[in-house]
């Protein structure tokens, strides 16, 4: 009887805790061992060699998010997503604007109407026509979604899309709004069946009009998209283009030594030499408009007081920062915005004071100096940054604790506050990045009264109704000499009130191997893998 | 013949005289080679982790820009870390957050698994169920695993990191001296002292615990190793000391990263955990050899 409820005690836990490894565990175990046996059946057989399918791996730092053109933030999601759907506009290398799936466009004058011609003949990857009606469907999905990412980003303001025949749409915004034109560019267009008809397979299975269509995704272990054969763009390019998530550095650099990864995404900064001399491979380098700082939460006490702030900034050395966090490359952040962003205007950096920074926060109150929690990542670069941060802070008397989160818990924490009074944010180590050609999307969610959390990112509580007006001027004009002034005044007025310590602006890195062309990196940080060959 | 077995008599009569269990287990370990070595190292680790702080050549925490991933040098001994920190004096001041976390850890782990063994072992029945059950559920998370999952409820930190990883050595311990217990139990002894009415309390301290101080000891010094290798992992996760910490753990994870480019970077701080760990199970080793009673029955 003892024996037997033993048993079935026994019996009942092994049966648990089967149960709890299952659907982890098994699932994407299987998959990737059915698919490797796919392939190398295939490599076996008799096909000749130039029709051997051509697979290229990519492997990045982060795992992806979402697949929903509409509702994505980070940039490796982006970057997928750029390959598979395309705009009715888009970005050169640059990042300035280009006609994508518009034939033509035009903008009135007060920013309030725009009418697209668009390109004939495209089809989606299901087959659908592309045309005003498909467009109509998109722009519609984001205007009456306010949970969309896209939705807050300009496209709450459209209120009215007409189609003017087949391939001729219009759009009009119920107030002015000079960045609408790169919120096109960034709006993928998808095919109207899906939206229509299975709008829940979206984020995980997007069917637009770009060179490549969606293959698979294993969440947490590769994504992959493959060629798409009646592309309207035409070009060659590669069979397969597999992502892969890997978020350490030095795993991510051994699979491109080996060859087990043909291009990754980015390139460690201390690894940059080694891989340098490494044989077939080449490392490149991008300036970019990623801006590195940390935030100071200017609504609490110390960090309300501005003489803090600016003693903050004078105790860290920019150019120690550089050579120590980013192994010496990239640039000072000299302004608000990154030199590559429109409208930029050099500032007077705080260069290194100690001297000055303790005569500050003893005027503010602290001549024995103050203790102050910094927040950031669990990210090796990031928790290097942090320590940084700590190490120069001392230097006037400030102890700093550094608080590492991981990233889902560490956005809640800084989210998860609904009103300025509710934030527990001190300091957060982090960095923003926009196109270059977006100036709006550089400042109003940093420093706009309106973008808060949880409603945008300005987790500095900046809070300065003349700011909030140049803001709101300069985004609905668009007279250049007005808009530059603006900007200018913005700059010099944000960046003498310090809600940030100024940091510096990244230099991207990506590393290929030298027999693979046309995998580009573009200023933003996004991948460019349509004309990606293999030679 | 006679008088030969008059001088062995002397002999032994001699022995007597002489005995004592400090120097008999002495003798016998001397001749553990390996073990004797591994302690004087332990030994050494241990002064340096108390004096340490004053003799270090610089300030651990000191940074120095202008000496970033030095290789070892005259000036360098171990070379300088990524933010041009002297890695040997780290390491020395590191020893003793290492030691500390082992030694808290496994020691609050004995007290505990000891007294729930005792217990569980003298009494039996009902009580004895649930905690060797209890302890079963608990062994049957891999030790690191169940150490992750604490942590993660607690939240990181050092002290937790003593928590967790005391919470894992506490099945260990309460399985051990429960054996122990129950063989201790059946001597005449316990049954002499149980009827002269002596109470449980007195009955486990003073006759039952003593029978379990020798395989105790051989495993706390097998525990302590265990321990610096959990508590350095944790660390390496980002779940333990915070990244500016001198921790061995936390050294080998921030040097990771320059594993192609500075090596000493990560190679100095994972010698001085192999070297201790290796060093506290060969000195386990080296007890088991002299204390175990079956072992030397063989």
């Amino acid at each position: 009887m003892k024996g037997l409820k033993n048993f079935i005690f026994l019996f009942a836990m092994i049966f648990v805790l089967a149960a709890c490894s299952n659907d982890d565990s098994t699932e994407p175990v299987n998959e990737p061992a059915k698919e490797s046996t796919e392939s190398s059946t295939a490599g076996d057989s008799n096909k000749p060699t130039s029709e051997k399918a051509q697979e290229l791996v990519i492997a990045v730092n982060e795992n992806f998010i979402s697949m929903d053109p509409h509702n994505t933030g980070d940039t490796n999601s982006n970057s997928v997503q750029a390959a598979m759907m395309e705009g009715l506009l888009g970005f050169d290398a640059e990042g300035q604007i280009i006609k994508v799936l518009a034939e033509d466009y035009t903008i009135s004058e007060d920013t309030m109407t725009y009418i697209f011609k668009l390109k004939q003949g495209v089809t989606f990857h299901d087959g659908e026509a592309f045309n005003a009606e498909a467009v109509k469907t998109n722009i519609e999905r984001i205007t009456n979604d306010s949970s969309l990412r896209l939705y807050s980003r300009g496209f709450s303001l459209v209120n009215g899309v007409e189609i003017l025949g087949e391939y001729e749409i219009k759009v009009t915004l119920s107030e002015p709004y000079g960045p609408m034109v790169t919120r096109f560019a960034v709006a993928k267009m998808m095919s109207p069946k899906i939206i229509k008809e299975s709008i829940e397979d979206i984020p995980k299975n997007p069917v637009g009009t770009g060179p490549y269509k969606f293959g698979k995704w294993v969440q947490g272990d590769y994504l992959e998209i493959e060629r798409f054969d009646e592309y309207w763009g035409g070009g060659d390019r590669v069979d397969k283009v597999t992502f892969k998530p890997v978020p350490e550095n030095g795993s991510r650099v051994a699979m491109l030594k080996t060859g087990e990864a043909h291009a990754i995404y980015p390139v460690p900064a201390q690894n940059q030499a080694e891989l340098s001399n490494t044989k077939d491979v080449k490392v490149n380098s991008v300036p970019s408009t990623i801006a590195r700082y940390v935030s100071l939460n200017t609504f609490s006490k110390p960090l309300d007081d501005i003489r803090v702030r600016q003693a903050f900034n004078y105790a860290v050395d920019k150019d120690a920062f550089l050579k120590v966090v980013n192994s010496g490359l990239g640039v000072p952040l000299d302004s608000i915005i990154p030199s590559k962003t429109l409208y930029y205007k050099q500032q007077q950096v705080y260069n290194q004071d100690i001297e000055k920074g303790k005569a500050l926060l003893a005027e503010a109150g602290y001549p024995d100096g103050l203790e102050i929690e910094i927040w950031g990542n669990t990210n090796s670069d990031t928790m290097k940054g942090m320590q940084f941060i700590q190490q120069q802070l001392k230097q006037i008397g400030v102890t700093v604790i550094i608080k590492s989160m991981e990233e889902a818990t560490l956005s809640d924490e800084i989210y998860g506050a609904q009103t300025p009074e509710e934030a527990k944010l001190k300091m957060w180590y982090v960095s923003w990045s926009s196109y270059a050609s977006d100036v709006t999307n550089a400042t109003k969610p940093l420093f706009h009264s309106e973008s808060f959390p949880p409603n945008s990112a300005n987790t500095a509580y900046y809070n300065n109704p003349e700011t909030d007006k140049m803001m709101d001027e300069a985004n609905s004009i668009s007279d250049e000499a007005r808009k530059t002034e603006l900007y200018a005044n913005l700059q010099d007025t944000i960046y003498k009130d310090a809600p940030w310590i100024f940091l510096g602006v990244d230099e991207i890195l990506y590393g290929v191997r030298s027999n693979v062309s046309g995998v580009i990196v573009n200023p933003t940080g996004g991948l460019d893998v349509a004309n990606a060959k293999i030679n | 013949m006679q008088s030969s077995s008059l001088v062995k008599q002397d002999a032994i009569v001699v022995k007597h005289a002489k005995y004592s269990p400090v120097r008999e287990f002495w003798r016998a370990f001397k001749k553990q080679k390996a073990a004797l070595v591994a302690s004087i190292f332990i030994v050494l680790l241990i002064v340096i982790a108390f004096v340490g702080p004053y003799i270090v050549p610089y300030d651990p925490f000191e940074p120095d820009y202008n000496a970033i991933l030095q290789t070892p040098s005259a000036k360098h001994l171990a070379g300088t870390d990524e933010y041009g920190r002297d890695i040997f004096s780290r390491l020395i001041v590191g020893s003793k957050i290492s030691l500390t976390v082992s030694f808290s850890a496994v020691f609050l782990g004995l007290i505990l698994g000891t007294i729930l063994g005792l217990i569980s072992g003298y009494f039996g029945g009902w009580i004895d169920k649930i905690i060797m059950r209890t302890c079963d559920v608990l062994f049957s998370f891999p030790d690191l695993l169940l150490a992750i999952a604490i942590v993660a409820i607690l939240g990181p930190g050092i002290n937790n990191v003593i928590i967790a990883v005391m919470v894992f050595s506490i099945p260990s311990f309460a399985r051990l001296v429960r054996g122990a217990t129950l063989n201790a139990k059946e001597n005449v002894y316990v049954e002499a002292a149980k009827s002269m009415g002596a109470s449980h309390v007195r009955i486990m301290y003073k006759h039952i615990f003593p029978e379990t101080i020798s395989e105790l000891i051989i495993f706390v010094t097998m525990r302590v190793g265990t321990a610096i290798l959990a508590a350095s992992s944790l660390s390496f996760l980002g779940l333990g000391a915070s990244p500016e910490m001198p921790e061995w753990g936390v050294m080998l994870s921030s040097g990771r990263d320059y594993l192609g480019t500075a090596t000493h970077v990560v190679l100095m701080p994972g010698i001085a955990i192999f070297l201790t760990v290796l060093a506290f199970n060969l000195i386990g080793d080296g007890l088991r050899d002299v204390l175990d009673p079956k072992i030397k029955n063989n």
